[in-house]
């Protein structure tokens, strides 16, 4: 297991593409590896503290990641555990592994996703699962869950795979939405806009968009995109 | 100075067929040896193609619609080419910005690139991209075909008024020539409709796209214009269209020019489908071509789409809209006042898709079988694709074993609706030079570019690659590979670029065609007044570009 701490409190962004598979690499290789502080170059080691503990593939970051952003981007294998908050974009395109964030974490969390496990335990804001301004497809495997609450446009083009919010979210909640299931235990605002398929379950209140139809176990929609998208109460 | 040692130079221009021979460079022109004595900078192009930089004479690299593409996709904008440093950040994927727009084209060999779409009333947004976009020379072209004044002028058959009004118009816009989109459809679509024949009356003016060509062919040769009339047909975009595009074509057959042609047909393989219906479309490449081939008056360029990302974005507004409605891709529409409009949709080229595969042969259909001095490499960038592409379109032109290679993973429809797997033919080596440097730079009536004569501007390209010995035929992959960057890339004799790294930023000309000496504005001062109290959005005094704006302006006075 490889330990990262923040050195110092990070003033402007972090940007640091890490998997667990570098706590497979040489400690040389470690301590060079290269990440943006800003628009400069840095080298991890530069901004964090490093040690080991065993050597599976898994990392610890300990402390507050809240300015580092990309943490596990497109991760297949191994776990991240964060002890504190993590910055946007953690989980992208990830395609297997866990991830675990007892914090609460910022934009963007498995964004486009296509597999593995997020469990983040505090809040998380907004983006959640999405597709990237312009893309097509957002999320389309592997599972988000969130203990707290969470912000706007949670699963936004989904196309697969399952988010699951414990708490209250906010507006556009599947929006464009295509396959997949958001599963939502506490309140939202507005639902389900243009989506074509999959399923969205919400145990408290809702608002519908108009282009959705009483059926038999819930709503179907929107008509307005041709979908056949549900929306159920849970 | 520069002395290039050693080369294999083709020189289609001057007749140079793979002789190897010495080029000499002293104030950014080719010379004679015994020009160039004292410091001399000697390049080695041992074994190498020396051959003049490449000519992009149709490509959107500036204005309000490339603009308005870079803002409605963000997706686009995420590939970093260059990160700041000695030269500016640079990104994009298929979309650049403005600064990787010069230096993909630098490091590919190609030292002039012209904007083939400029919306009059946004010149000065044009030229202030234009401006930004460093390494190579540009110049743009005004959309005339659905401007009110031009239909007004056409409706009287008042010809003094408009060959006045287009010496006018192309002074303000700081314009090179007389670019028509889809004449007539623009202004019909601002009522819902578009002109799809020649016949179709415009709303509001009662004439019809064959008078508005016509009449604008007459006066573009009446000034004698660098450049022709450059027509982006009616009904583009449409199974059955290429019987359009042969019938525009013939309303150039009562003008010539000993220069150059007096027609240029551009992007031609979107209107170059045969058929009734998308379910029954096929290729009119070969009837085009055979027309084009028995006339001297008529040059082409391909339109050529590469399989990929690409951004649809043309002048053609009701085209656009059709194309959204076709693909269901975000569609963005644009209206520039009483001059015409533009619109711009998102598309991807995918080789398993019967049209999109039908398109792609279609175009080198069209850039085989036409002959090398009328045809002009184009993929209409970044409507067909990206340039970066365009050694890929060399290399297909020049070995039919790539084509058939490349045939095996497109969707079977075009063995049935095109005739390319049939086609042997195979372009040399000079053709393909030819339609890459020497023929553009000649449609454009620009003496100093496309070749490496004395005089010429030294805008040159060296490829690490020997004509004498690699057989292109065969070694396609070599080809592709070569073409993509050059060994070294010299604009006005001074080496921006080797081996695909920048070495250099320079600032290229903006050309721009003065006619205003050969008319009397007189005539059309009152209408200009009147036309812009009563429909510009802005003031005339406030309307057009001044030279000195411009960061290096090149005004070329019409004799
Ligand atoms: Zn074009």
């Amino acid at each position: 297991m490889l330990i990262l701490k923040p050195k110092f409190d990070f003033e402007i962004s972090v940007e640091a593409e890490i998997t667990p598979a570098l706590a497979l690499a040489t400690d040389e290789e470690i301590s060079n590896y290269q990440v943006y502080y800003g628009k400069d170059k840095a080298k991890l080691s530069d901004l964090f503290e490093i040690s080991r503990e065993g050597d599976d593939a898994k990392l610890l970051l300990d402390g507050d990641f809240s300015k580092v952003k990309w943490i596990g981007a497109r991760m297949d294998e191994g776990e991240i555990v964060v002890k504190g908050d993590i910055g946007d974009h953690c989980g992208a395109y990830m395609t297997g592994g866990k991830i675990v964030v007892e914090g609460n974490a910022l934009d963007w969390i498995g964004a486009e996703m296509k597999g593995g496990e997020i469990e983040v335990n505090g809040n998380v804001r907004n983006y959640v699962g999405c597709a990237y301004w312009g893309n097509m497809t957002g999320m389309t495997g592997g599972k988000i869950t969130v203990k707290g609450n969470a912000g706007n446009y949670i699963g936004e083009k989904m196309g697969g795979g399952e988010i699951e919010i414990m708490g209250d979210t906010g507006d556009f909640v599947g929006t464009e939405m295509k396959d997949g299931t958001i599963v939502i235990h506490g309140n939202c605002g507005f639902v389900g806009g243009d989506m074509k398929g999959g399923t969205i379950k919400i145990k408290g209140n809702f608002e519908l968009v108009p282009g959705f139809r009483k059926v038999e176990d819930g709503f179907e929609g929107d008509v307005n995109a041709g979908g056949k998208g549900k929306v159920l109460q849970l | 100075m520069l002395h290039i040692k050693n080369g294999i130079v083709i020189d289609p221009k001057n007749g140079i067929d793979a002789e190897k021979m010495d080029i000499f460079v002293k104030n950014g022109k080719i010379v004679e040896e015994s020009e160039v004595k004292g410091d001399v900078k000697v390049i080695d192009a041992s074994n190498k193609l020396v051959v003049a930089g490449g000519f992009d004479m149709h490509a959107h690299i500036a204005g309000s619609k490339i603009n308005v593409g870079r803002e409605m996709r963000p997706e686009e904008m995420r590939t970093v080419r260059l990160v700041a440093g000695k030269f500016r950040a640079s990104i994009g994927r298929v979309l650049l910005t403005s600064p990787a727009i010069g230096y993909e084209y630098a490091k590919m060999g190609y030292t002039s690139a012209f904007e083939a779409a400029q919306p009059p009333v946004g010149a000065l947004h044009t030229h202030e991209e234009l401006d930004a976009i460093p390494m190579i020379d540009k110049a743009a072209l005004p959309v005339f075909g659905n401007w009110h004044f031009v239909l007004k002028y056409v409706a009287e058959k008042n010809w003094e008024k408009l060959r006045t009004f287009i010496a006018w118009a192309i002074e303000r816009t700081k314009g090179f020539g007389v670019k028509v989109v889809n004449p007539g459809g623009v202004e019909a679509w601002m009522y819902g409709g578009n002109c799809k024949s020649l016949d179709d009356e415009v709303p509001g003016f009662g004439v019809t796209p064959r008078e508005i060509i016509t009449a604008l062919i007459q006066e573009t040769e009446n000034l004698n214009l660098s450049h022709s009339v450059h027509l982006h047909c009616n009904n583009l975009g449409t199974p059955g269209n290429y019987e359009t595009t042969i019938e525009s074509m013939k309303l150039a057959s009562k003008f010539s020019n000993d220069r150059r042609q007096v027609l240029h047909v551009t992007h031609v393989q979107f209107n170059a489908y045969s058929g009734s219906s998308w379910r029954d479309v096929g290729s009119g490449a070969a009837e085009i071509a055979k027309y084009v081939n028995s006339v001297d008056n008529i040059t082409i360029d391909m339109g050529q789409p590469i399989f990929g990302h690409a951004t649809a974005m043309t002048g053609d507004a009701p085209f656009q809209f059709t194309l959204h409605k076709l693909t269901g891709a975000r569609w963005s529409n644009k209206d520039s006042e009483i001059e015409g409009g533009a619109g711009i949709v998102p598309i991807g080229y995918l080789p398993k898709n019967p049209i999109h595969a039908l398109q792609w042969a279609i175009g080198l259909e069209l850039g085989l079988l036409v002959d090398s001095d009328k045809v002009v490499l184009s993929t209409d960038y970044p409507n067909g694709g990206p340039f970066t592409e365009y050694p890929y379109i060399m290399a297909m032109l020049m070995s039919r074993k790539m084509r058939e290679k490349e045939l095996e993973r497109v969707s079977p429809y075009v063995q049935k609706a095109t005739g390319l797997a049939a086609i042997d033919r195979e372009k040399t080596l000079f053709e393909v030079i030819q339609m890459t440097r020497s023929l553009p730079a000649r449609v454009m009536g620009l003496d100093s570019k496309g070749h490496l004569g004395f005089g010429a501007d030294a805008d040159i390209a060296i490829y690490n690659f020997d004509p004498l010995t690699v057989d292109v035929t065969n070694d396609f992959e070599t080809v592709y590979k070569v073409f993509k960057t050059s060994a070294y890339t010299i604009k006005g004799g001074e080496i921006i670029a080797m081996n695909g790294e920048l070495v250099k930023e320079v600032w290229g000309r903006t050309f721009w065609v003065d006619a205003t000496s050969k008319v009397e504005m007189e005539a059309i001062e009152s209408d200009l007044d009147e036309m812009f109290s009563k429909y510009y959005s802005l003031e005339r005094q406030n309307y057009g570009v001044e030279e000195s704006w411009i960061k290096k302006p090149e005004r070329l006075v019409m004799g």
